[in-house]
């Protein structure tokens, strides 16, 4: 079946099994700045905002998703333009390996869209589902509480 | 002169692109023809193929290759990814008859899709003689067990008996030592089977180059083993094979193992097409590598005044269905601990590694001295006890000095003997006043402080570890200078996520006195930048970063002679690099490095100003760490929460403070995991039952307790710029710091981790029954 | 990787009535699809057919009338994060309702969805069942039951032939307490055991209360016993004897996660802790 999306402001059309979820979609399509493959929506890799919720691709069918908008990583900013969170994380050692790191900005994207004021408590909550094994969390924390200035200063 | 770079955050150089979704992990190029490889797993622990029938499953359409024992190559080796000859057994074939675990390898199909590939796994019909299993270590040893590799490996020590190693290692006489003692304490702690979680699984593409030589992009630690490795499996020249490590997303010692390179190489090399491998968190779970559980039993003699007269351990490690790095985990079980306190002169050390019929430890950060301190720090807090001693006082007692050595590092080496040395950097005294300060310990400690059911305890642990392995492990480099005064740095260190790249643009930054952002790296191809052992043993910093400083020496020496000329100087000793510049301090003349390359390419006296260097190291100097920690249990639900964690690292000169911290932090926080949450569940018959992450539990952001890391520096020579390593030995604290801290806030020790809330309740309610009587 | 591989029709009806028209249709094949995890977790290849429920405008959290509606389609944040949830028990139900699982499974588990697969480790159906919740599905016509009644019928079988609409519970006034307990492994974990109550207090005395618990490891039911133990009990003097009744009188197994004994007390420890929070 055909489905369409806006990927990151674009309009894509995509001739899809309907059986399949959207991160194998998203990949398939070049897409591969969503990673993962828990296909359990538990490791977080996957994160991708559909309509501003973030939500993991890999439990979401690619079908139900019809028509919406969805942004990855790159839908906030690039390696030429970086997002003040992007930026953020580079400035506060929080990507090691980077793995989990889309999916962690991304989760916090919506949380500071939704509360540009969040606590330390809000903060891994929003982040609660973007597993990392690298950092310990610590420097991410302070990466979002950075951006959050950097996003003050209109940077 | 004062540091440059060194010392500063310097931001790591591939961070932008990771947090930019760029396409840099193995999995992210899609090459056409591709053929996608699944493989079918043994549901038996321990079986032989009585007969297996491919030919229904090699029909299906779309299906190319269907691998089993019977069309691979029987070579026996070793997965291991180590230094040659590796000191592990080989006792396993890429596809094997005899399979020995429940998620053991039978076949592997490659096809044109990952479902066709998946559908004709179904199809394969497989007939197996079951034979009896055996899932305990000390079981497995006696008499009449079954013997899981009747192939008698080589460099096993006892098949008969499923031992991959025993090791006895002794000083002095330590039954001497525990009759000269006032107080003998032993104590037993088993550990259990983790995993390393990382969150990108193996992942594997090999395909042929434009002149037929096989190309594999793999998540590794170690190119240039499985460079070897696949070789001596294939039977083909390591000529004919290129390996190239993109961005790993985490290893942890996963991926210190050939496990889907040389299936992937083997496809490409019968098909001609890309092949492609990536595991399933599943697969993650049962068929990669997992952590040696032991149960280690430790003995400590002590006079009244605490020092110690004598220490042994004995280590039963359970190294699952093959023998990987049994032996050298084991022996730094020993290693990396009896050092710590060299003022016992009675020392002995024995381990036994014996197979069993369960999923297969590997290398995982760590690497045996988790273990051993899992139960050796915990028997030094109740020696303290009994003599009436403060954890911290009795360590001071008795922890190595600057200047001293233990006769552990000469005996005991990785698989051979080891090295004789020295400690000349160290602050463990210091380690422990500032992380006793951190937490408050001296304040907390026995006042077991309540909050209705809750109550408070405070614990600490102190650690050495390594860096590197001594005469063993080699990384090398070659740096170039081009026109605008930047360098190339190609070098074989294996940055697996750990920022050892950007280490690595430092230190170059630091020796040339240039800006790190133009030191351009490139790291482990085994086509283009020398050799480099890999990411293991925490060498990055120390071995491979010693190879790049050793070689920006040489370097910095060419650049040093061309200015010389250019002054028409005769002496270019007190010669400064600084801001790309060459400054002769007595006539202040003056040349950029950009103006040096291009008169060296295109003006006189043309070359390439580049030069190659190596290290290997004479010694594995220790970090040390004193780690602290303040914890919370439930009494009347038994569970326990960290509060705070303060971790004071001397871990030598800091080259990056952020990339440290997080080396720090990211240990702490997956050993917090070890020791509260992480187990592995078995069937009755050696089967997984929890291989997700719904079922075993990895702390995520809700789960940390607020973690002071506490950098100490002090200068070990040996190092480059003065610097140790740090990425393993904060994971080995967890453990016993929470262990000691649930005596203090509740008198009970637990005999295993996790220390999940059941465990606690139980023992709290044994110890209470003890007391009524 | 394709899982679903059978699937090959979607559907998105615009009103109940097409939606049940459809799956009458279709029948066993046809799966319908709230927030999807259940689907895509624990993929079952024999789904040829889905009907989507985006499109039937059951995503509201309203109140009308002193009846508080949830829609079968909202998720656990988008009750959590509504001022009207906000507003109930000091804050006590979304707080419950945000700590479960992780906020990206918090955007997807449904309330629909927790109602239809009753798992048995669901915190929904803990926290329903101690509203005393009514399920509202249609089947052509509408049909309303309590929950716990609608659970103890064959519901699996009702819901081949049924959509949820929605569930609802009375607007308590401030005289009601409610307050959830859950034992994890660590925060985003299903609950291992979990305990909900709804007290009326009233000058210190129990004059009516609900009290729910699951994840046994089967799935949530009223502890109709401990109810009636509590009821009409002063407050101290239940949360001096509730442990020892709860604990006594737990209806809990052990499983591979938990063994029985520890569920059992922890029944005891939870019943405590929820009256003992309802006297602050």
């Amino acid at each position: 079946m055909k489905v369409h999306y806006k990927i990151n402001g674009k309009d894509y059309e995509f001739d899809i099994h309907p059986g399949k979820v959207l991160l194998d979609i998203l990949r398939e399509n070049g897409f591969t700045e969503v990673k993962g493959n828990c296909y359990m929506g538990t490791c977080g890799a996957c994160t991708v905002l559909i309509n501003g919720t973030p939500k993991t691709s890999c439990t979401v069918l690619a079908a139900q998703v019809n028509g919406a908008e969805i942004t990855t990583v790159k839908g906030l900013g690039d390696i030429l333009n970086p997002h003040p969170l992007q930026k953020a994380f580079v400035e506060k050692g929080a990507v090691q390996c980077g793995y989990c790191t889309p999916g962690t900005i991304l989760a916090a994207y919506a949380l500071l869209k939704e509360n540009s004021n969040p606590t330390d408590e809000d903060i891994k909550k929003a982040i609660d589902g973007n597993l990392c094994r690298c950092t310990g969390y610590v420097q991410q924390v302070e990466a979002i509480k950075y951006a959050i200035t950097l996003l003050k200063e209109g940077k | 002169m004062e540091k440059q770079v060194i010392g500063k955050n310097v931001e790591k150089i591939d961070a932008l692109a990771l947090a930019t979704g760029q396409p840099v992990y193995a999995d992210d190029i899609k090459l056409p023809n591709t053929l996608h490889i699944k493989f079918l797993y043994s549901p038996h622990a321990n079986a032989i193929i009585e007969d297996i029938d491919t030919t229904e499953a090699e029909k299906l359409p779309g299906v190319h290759m269907v691998l089993t024992y019977k069309n691979t190559p029987q070579v026996y080796h070793t997965t291991a990814g180590q230094g040659w000859p590796e000191p592990s057994p080989y006792d396993t074939c890429m596809f094997n008859q005899h399979v020995r675990f429940v998620g053991d390898r039978v076949a592997a199909v490659a096809a044109e899709s990952e479902e066709i590939a998946t559908e004709a796994l179904k199809l394969i019909k497989v007939k197996y003689n079951v034979l009896p299993a055996v899932f305990d270590p000390e079981e497995a040893m006696k008499e009449g067990a079954p013997i899981i590799h009747e192939e008698n490996p080589q460099g096993t020590y006892d098949a008969k008996r499923n031992l991959v190693a025993h090791i006895e290692v002794k000083a002095g006489n330590v039954e001497k030592g525990f009759e000269e003692a006032d107080v003998v304490v032993e104590h037993t702690f088993e550990t259990q089977f983790a995993q390393h979680c990382p969150i990108e699984t193996h992942a594997t593409i090999s395909y042929l180059d434009e002149n037929g030589r096989i190309v594999i992009r793999s998540s590794t630690q170690v190119p240039f083993h499985v460079r070897r490795i696949v070789a001596q499996v294939l039977g083909i020249p390591v000529s004919q094979i290129r390996v190239i490590k993109p961005r790993i997303g985490g290893g942890f010692g996963s991926k210190q193992e050939i496990i889907l390179e040389e299936v992937c190489a083997f496809v490409t090399m019968k098909t001609g097409r890309p092949a492609r491998a990536v595991y399933t968190r599943e697969e993650e779970f049962i068929s990669s590598r997992t952590r040696h559980p032991m149960k280690i039993t430790v003995k400590i003699g002590a006079k009244k005044d605490g020092r110690f007269t004598a220490i042994k351990m004995y280590a039963l490690s359970n190294t699952g269905a093959y023998g990987t790095h049994g032996l050298t985990v084991a022996s730094n079980t020993g290693s990396k601990t009896l050092p710590l306190y060299n003022k016992a002169p009675n020392v002995e050390f024995v381990a036994d590694v014996v197979y069993t019929n369960l999923p297969v430890p590997g290398a995982y950060r760590g690497y045996g001295a988790t273990q051993g301190y899992a139960c050796l720090e915990q028997t030094v807090d109740m020696v303290a006890e009994k003599l009436g001693l403060d954890p911290i006082a009795i360590r001071k007692i008795n922890h190595i000095r600057k200047g001293e050595t233990s006769p552990i590092f000469e005996a005991l080496g990785e698989g051979r003997e080891g090295v004789v040395q020295y400690i000349e950097s160290e602050a463990v005294d210091k380690l422990l006043e500032l992380g006793a300060k951190e937490i408050g310990f001296y304040e907390k400690w026995g006042k077991k402080v309540r909050n209705g059911s809750k109550v408070r305890g405070v614990g600490m642990s102190l650690h050495m570890q390594g860096s590197g392995i001594p005469k063993i492990d080699m990384g090398s480099a070659t740096i170039k200078l081009n026109e605008d005064g930047s360098v190339n740095v190609l070098y074989g260190g294996t940055d697996i996520g750990t920022g050892l790249d950007t280490v690595v643009a430092q230190i170059v930054g630091e020796v040339l006195g240039i800006d790190p952002k133009k030191v351009i790296v490139y790291p482990s191809d085994t086509d283009v930048t020398p050799f480099d052992k890999g990411a293991y043993a925490s060498s990055g910093t120390f071995i491979s970063g010693s190879a790049v400083y050793n070689t920006a020496l040489k370097l910095r020496d060419q650049i040093l002679e061309v200015a010389k000329d250019m002054f028409g100087e005769q002496d270019n000793k007190d010669y400064i690099l600084k801001d790309g510049f060459v400054i002769s301090p007595k006539s202040g003349k003056r040349v950029s490095l950009s103006e040096i390359a291009y008169d060296t390419f295109y003006v006189k006296k043309q070359k390439q100003i580049i030069a190659v260097g190596s290290f290997v190291s004479e010694s594995s100097p220790p970090p040390f760490a004193a780690h602290f920690v303040e914890i919370e249990v439930d009494e009347e639900t038994g569970v326990i929460t960290p509060i705070k964690y303060a971790a004071a690292v001397d871990c030598g000169i800091v080259i990056n403070p952020e990339l440290t911290k997080g080396q720090i932090i990211g240990a702490i926080v997956n050993g917090i995991g070890y020791a509260l949450t992480e187990e592995y569940k078995f069937g009755e018959n050696g089967k997984v039952l929890n291989p997700n992450f719904m079922e075993y539990r990895i702390p995520s952001s809700r789960d940390i307790p607020e973690i002071v890391p506490i950098l100490v520096e002090t200068y070990e020579p040996t190092g480059p710029l003065g610097a140790k390593s740090v990425s393993e030995i904060n994971i080995n604290g967890p453990i016993p710091a929470i262990g000691n801290a649930l005596y203090d806030a509740l008198g009970i020790r637990l005999g295993s981790s996790p220390y999940t809330p059941d465990k606690v309740l139980k023992a709290l309610k044994e110890n209470k029954d003890k007391e009524i009587f | 990787m394709l899982k679903l591989k059978n699937v090959e029709e979607c559907f998105y009806p615009e009103t109940l009535e097409e939606a049940i028209a459809i799956l009458r249709e279709k029948g066993d094949k046809a799966k319908v699809v709230g927030g999807g995890l259940h689907l895509t977790v624990f993929p079952n290849p024999q789904v040829q057919y889905f009907i989507f429920l985006d499109n039937l405008g059951l995503n509201y959290v309203r109140e009308e009338n002193g009846t508080v509606s949830i829609g079968a389609t909202v998720t656990i944040n988008n009750a959590a994060k509504s001022d009207l949830i906000k507003g109930f028990f000091n804050g006590n139900l979304s707080s419950a309702l945000s700590l479960i699982a992780s906020e990206l499974l918090r955007n997807q588990i449904t309330f629909g969805g927790s109602v239809a697969q009753r798992e048995p480790y669901s915190d929904i159906t803990t926290i329903l069942l101690a509203l005393d919740t009514e399920v509202v599905y249609f089947d052509g016509s509408e049909h309303t039951e309590k929950i716990d009644e609608f659970f103890e019928t064959d519901f699996r079988a009702k819901l081949k032939e049924a959509i949820i609409k929605e569930v609802r519970f009375k607007k308590f006034d401030s005289s009601y307490k409610f307050g959830m307990e859950r034992h994890v492994r660590n925060a985003t974990d299903i609950a291992l055991l979990n305990m909900a109550m709804l007290a009326q207090i009233e000058e210190n005395k129990i004059k009516d209360i609900i009290v729910s618990y699951g994840s046994r490891p089967m799935p949530a039911i009223r502890f109709k016993a401990l109810e009636d133990f509590l009821k009409g009990k002063d407050l101290n003097e239940a949360v001096k004897e509730v442990y020892s009744f709860a604990k006594e009188n737990a209806d809990v197994k052990g499983d591979i996660r938990r063994d029985e004994q520890y569920r059992r007390e922890l029944t005891g420890v939870f019943a405590k802790r929820l009256l003992e929070s309802f006297g602050r």
